[in-house]
């Protein structure tokens, strides 16, 4: 038998199967970062809410806003860092994926972080895309 | 044309300054969901920050009144009129003042609020209207 393989883009794949955007949610204080990291999310397919600190994205969160993926800058202002963010989500939230990106080097931080994953200095955003796509991907099936 | 379908065929961009974060994700995905491109600023520092990367394109500023920090939405507005007056702002509000004091700083008087997202779109294809009707960018 012979496998064939058909292959869609992200935005192809949406209409094609009418499945649901993947939310991630972007928690990031610095607004060009967020601005950034978002707009690429976007024209992957995603859906995308942009959170200014760790303390508006528990907010989303606890609001019951079906969010599948959190992608977090550790150091931020308010009542928590990304840490203290990724802690929360996985004790209360299991199922939602949690990805991490820090200026610091990722060797010092891998310790004592809850995450599915941990980008630390330097990293390049087409790999935390990718692990984006591979853990969640841009629809639902 | 639809007030849904107002951004599609040239793509403008809005800026929304809400520091309420579900009030700005609702806003924002509703003119998404018009065909505008989005860019979200949780405060007014941040939308200065965006503001002053000329490189960033902004056609619209929709920014709340009231906000924490070191600038609220009518110094916002103001900052705007002096340094890039080919943007256009909508401000909105729940402050009984608000519609004086922004009468001075935009075309319209501001947005009560709660307001209707539609209204918003509406408010702003009325302002783009009028600008390309008097020759602007």
């Amino acid at each position: 038998m012979t496998a064939v393989r058909i292959v869609f883009s992200a935005r192809e794949a949406v209409s094609a199967v009418s499945a649901a955007p993947r939310k991630v949610l972007v928690a990031e204080d610095d607004v060009l970062v967020r601005m950034m990291i978002a707009e690429e999310l976007r024209q992957r397919a995603y859906a995308v809410i942009e959170a200014a600190s760790a303390d508006e994205a528990l907010l989303i969160v606890s609001s019951g806003e079906a969010v599948d993926l959190v992608l977090t800058d550790i150091k931020m202002p308010g009542s928590m860092d990304g840490l203290g963010l990724a802690k929360a989500l996985r004790r209360r939230w299991p199922r939602v994926k949690i990805v991490i990106v820090s200026g610091e080097q990722a060797r010092s931080l891998s310790g004592s972080v809850t995450a599915d994953a941990l980008f630390g200095k330097p990293y390049e955003i087409e790999h935390i895309l990718a692990c984006i796509d591979d853990l969640i991907g841009p629809v639902t099936h | 044309m639809t007030t849904e379908a107002a951004g599609t065929a040239n793509q403008e961009t809005i800026l929304v300054v809400e520091n309420d974060v579900f009030a700005r994700m609702v806003i924002s995905d509703y003119l998404r969901h018009c065909g505008y491109k989005v860019i979200e600023a949780a405060g007014a520092d941040e939308a200065l920050t965006l503001m002053q990367h000329l490189e960033i394109k902004i056609d619209v500023v929709f920014s709340a009144v009231q906000m924490p920090g070191s600038m609220d939405g009518f110094r916002l507005a103001r900052w705007i009129r002096d340094n890039r007056p080919n943007l256009d702002v909508i401000l909105t509000g729940s402050v009984p003042k608000a519609a004086d004091a922004a009468a001075q700083l935009c075309d319209e008087s501001p947005l009560p609020r709660p307001y209707e997202p539609q209204l918003v779109a509406d408010r702003i294809r009325r302002l783009r209207a009028a600008r390309s009707s008097r020759g602007g960018v």
